[in-house]
This record gives structure tokens, sequence and C-alpha cells, in this order.
């Protein structure tokens, strides 16, 4: 996950290298650090560096790392030659080397190669059986294949080792999700919140599922996330805002007819309301009408 | 409903569609169709669309709200919600699965005719390059990047060029959703000819950029999902 700022550092630096500005070696070293996903740009600029050799001297020993990242940028981007020719280089340089190795197995399922890359993996786990990196590419592989349940199954079983594998719960969250299995993607996100209370993000998706779910009980604990988005997030999360008033137009419409005494409330939908105005107004004034009416729309209730 | 159902979507509706799906490309898209039924011959004539998310695709409350939003806003011009499109995560997954259904069934409470496209990825990835040199960009689609830390590539596919890239759902009286075959009881038609030539022209300037969908509005509200400038 990028935060907002880094998010805009990263773009700043890209415009400044595509504009012939300089600072590809930086790039190149934050987009490694923030671990996103870059790959047209890295095999860019990744390969103006390597491809001159005064550059590539100055380098020292990061030229290997270089290698190593314009590598999977190229696979990523499918330009196998270049991958493979990346390889090559690493293979000479670190003989026998389970990172080459990795990488090895990884052009394997870059190329297709389901089963190969597969046995390619079960070896290198054999000898390294707690790399992590290995276990979640065996998921990847499963993903990538559609083989969804077997990814699942992988995913968990690594999480029974690796628990504290943030990343991990994430992704099996969001692949419970897709899969509409709402129910144990709540599970996944329950155990970030525990481990990581101070993320706002986890309470965000939460709060969502929850909200997917429905029924009355999972309105009132979704709105309970909101609010703790909102506070963790200092009032700044649209999303948590909007999620206030659609969980208290949910729960109006739930319990209409029924015992009124036990209704929420209203005073955090109407902060919600107020903010998110406030915020049009200043933001994107043009949408305001519209928002306006549509929180009229959610008031609706009994 | 959906016996001879006839679309037409506008270039500029079905290029959003398009240029959203490939702006990101490791995930799964979906957007909303917007139009009405033509009063002379029953053509569904799709005038515009909105790019919606490409993360959190399953998830109801950002749907809900993007929805009244934009029911609210194409309404002053008697324009509604007629339709649904969705992008798969995966390269080669062209089947239309729960999520698209589900949305899919929700969208056709607004109307019943609603269709619901599914990118066919391969024809996208398949557009002939014609003189540009650059690759074409194609969608990763079944990239699964656990954190990024490693990365896959994606199979290619050759495929001769195909008139519009998208796969036709209806819904029958069954309420299953069916592929239009190529028994011509539903078509979709893009109405300017020119438009795969144009989207060609948009890949190569890399337009997708400047895509606005409803998560960009979410995380920034100043970012405008009706995307005012992007065809000026």
């Amino acid at each position: 996950m990028v935060s907002k700022t880094e998010e805009t550092q990263l773009s700043n630096l890209e415009s400044q290298v595509d504009n012939g500005g300089g600072g590809a070696w930086e790039y190149l070293c934050l987009v490694r650090k923030l671990k996103v996903r870059r790959s047209e740009k890295v095999l860019k600029h990744g390969l103006s560096i390597l491809n001159d050799p005064k550059k590539r001297s100055s380098l020292g020993h990061d030229e290997w790392t270089l290698y190593e990242q314009v590598a999977i940028a190229a696979m990523d981007c499918q330009c196998i030659d270049v991958a493979k020719d990346c390889i090559k280089i690493l293979q000479k340089r670190f003989p026998g080397s389970k990172r080459v190795g990795r990488l090895e197995a990884l052009l394997l399922e870059a190329m297709g190669s389901w089963e190969e890359a597969d046995n390619a993996y079960s070896s290198l786990l054999e000898d390294h059986p707690l790399d992590q990196a290995i276990h979640k590419r065996r998921v990847a592989l499963a993903k990538a294949q559609g083989n969804m349940s077997g990814a699942i199954e992988l995913l968990n079983k690594y999480l029974e080792i690796f628990m504290a594998d943030h990343d991990a719960w994430r992704e099996l969250a969001e692949i419970y999700a897709s899969l509409q299995m709402y129910k144990q993607a709540a599970f996944c996100y329950e155990e970030l919140i525990l481990s990581q209370p101070m993320v706002p993000q986890y309470h965000l998706a939460y709060a969502d599922v929850l909200y997917t779910i429905g029924g009355l009980e999972n309105l009132q604990n979704a709105k309970k996330y909101y609010a703790s988005t909102i506070d963790l997030t200092g009032g700044k999360n649209t999303r948590a805002l909007f999620g206030i008033c659609l969980c208290s137009s949910a729960m109006g419409q739930l319990s209409k007819g029924r015992n009124k005494d036990e209704k929420e409330s209203p005073e955090l939908q109407s902060l919600a309301a107020t903010a998110l105005e406030r915020d049009y107004k200043q933001r994107a004034p043009d949408k305001l009408s519209l928002l306006t009416t549509a929180l009229k729309s959610l008031k609706v209730s009994s | 409903m959906g016996g001879e159902s006839r679309y037409e979507i506008a270039q500029n509706a079905y290029l959003k569609l398009v240029l959203h799906a490939l702006k990101h490309k490791a995930s799964a898209v979906n957007g909303v169709l917007l139009g009405r039924v033509s009063p002379h011959n029953d053509l569904v004539e799709i005038t515009d669309s909105v790019p919606l998310f490409h993360s959190h695709v399953g998830l109801l409350p950002q749907l809900e709200i993007s929805l009244i939003l934009i029911e609210e806003h194409y309404a002053a011009e008697g324009i509604n919600i007629v339709g649904y499109f969705h992008a798969n995560e995966r390269f080669d997954d062209s089947e239309l699965g729960g999520v698209a259904k589900n949305i899919g069934d929700h969208i056709y409470r607004y109307f019943p005719q609603a269709p619901v496209l599914l990118l066919d990825n391969k024809k996208l990835e398949a557009l002939p390059r014609s003189k540009d040199r650059s690759p074409v960009m194609q969608r990763k689609s079944w990239l699964p990047g656990i954190n990024a830390e490693a990365i896959g590539g994606k199979r290619s596919c050759k495929i001769s060029f195909s008139w519009h890239i998208a796969l036709l759902y209806t819904r029958d009286a069954s309420r299953n959703w069916k592929l239009a075959g190529t028994d011509g009881s539903s078509q979709l038609t893009i109405k300017e000819p020119s438009a795969n030539v144009v989207l060609l022209d948009y890949i190569s300037t890399e337009k997708w950029k400047d895509v606005v969908d409803f998560d960009d509005h979410l995380d920034d509200i100043s970012q405008d999902w009706l995307n005012p400038e992007l065809f000026k």
C-alpha cells in the first residue's frame, strides 16, 4: 500500500525521468522500495542504464539488483528475450543461486509453462522450505491458471506458517471478495485489524465487506468501522463518510416498522453528510448539487 | 425481454471503457452504460459510459453510491442507466463471473433490456498495430502480483482483427445471462465505424492515462468521473 505522498513523489520522479531530466536510478530505487508495478517505465529506464557501460559500471554492486529488476519488468511486458538475457548474465555471475533460480522459474511462468514453473518452484522449496517469495509465487501460479480454490488453499497453508504476513492476508481477503466469499474475506480483515489496528484501510475494507454481506447487525458494525476509519484519517476519508450515510439509510430501510426506540442516533449521519458537503463545496463544487440530492435520497428512512 | 435486442454504442462511450481497462491492466474493472431506447425502432442507444472501479470490484457500498450519483446526473439529460461493462482480471478468462452477474442483475432492475458487456481481452490484444511501433498495450489480467515482489508476464495471442472487442450478454426469461450468439438475435454495434482506428491512435498516445473512474473520484473528489476533457 502506497501513501498519497509516496504516490506523488513517484509520479513527479517519473515525469522528470520521462522528460529527460535524469534521476533514472533514483526512480528505479523508489519503485523497488515501494514495490509498485511500473513495468514499462522500469524496462525503458532500466535498460537505458544497463546498455550504457559507463552508467552500468558506476552502479557497482547494484548492477545485479538492476538486472533482476529489469528482468522482472521485462517479463511483465512480455519482452521475454530481454528477460532471458538479463537472467543469463545473472546466472553467470551467481551460479546456483536461489534468487536466480526464482527468476528462472518466474520466466517459465511468464512464458506460460505452468507445469515446468510449478516443478521449478517445488524443487526450489525442497532446498529452501521457508522462502516466502517462492511460496507466494506458487499461489500466484494457481491464481494465474484460474485455479482459485488451489490458490486459496495454498495461501491458507502459507498463512499458517507466516501468519504475520499482512500482504498475504490482504491478498487472501481480496481473492475471497472476488469470489463473493464475503464472510471469509471479513475474517481476513479481522486478522489484519487485530494485528495492525491503526491502519485505516483495513477498517474501511472490513466495513465495506460487512455492508456487502448485509443484515442489521453487520450494518451496525460496518457503521462502527466506517466511524473508526474517519477517526483514524482525521475525517478525510470520502469513502468512509459515504459509508456512514449508506449504513444509516440501509438500517433505516431494514428497521421500518420495527421498534423505533432502538433507532440509532442520527447525529453521525448528519455530521458525515455535512462533512461531505463541505468537502465537495471546496473541491468539487460542480458536483455539489448532485451530492446534496443523493444525500437527501439516502436520508429516506421510515 | 431480451428476445430481440439491438444495441448501439457511441464511440466515446466505447473508448472510455476500453481505455479504462487499459489503464488498469492487472485488475478487474467495470463501468456503467448510459443511454436511452430510440422511440422509432426499439434500438438501445448507449450514448455514454462511466468507468467505475479498478479495485474491490465486488463490494457494494461504492457501487451503490456511484449509481445514485450517476443516475441523478444523467436523469437531468433524459438519459438512464442502460447496461453494465466488465473486464475480468485474467487475460484468458472470458467467463461472466459471479460478481459481474450480480452487478448485471442489479443494473437489470434499472432497465430490463440491460446488456452486460464483457471485455474480450484476446480481441483487444489482437488489434492490429498498423503503423505504430510501440508494443500494443496489453491487459495483463492474470498477473496476481502478491505485492509485486515478483510478477509474471502474460501469454500473447494472435487472432485476427475483430469488429468490436466486447462479448454481449443479455438476460433471458429464466434470469440467466446468455452470451449473444451469431444467430443475430441480439447484437451490439459501434455507432461510428472508425472507433477501433481511433482506439489504436489513443493507445499509441497512451491516452488511457487521462481516464478518471469512480475509484479515482472517491480517492480525490476533485477528479471528475464525467471525464469532460478526455476527448476534446
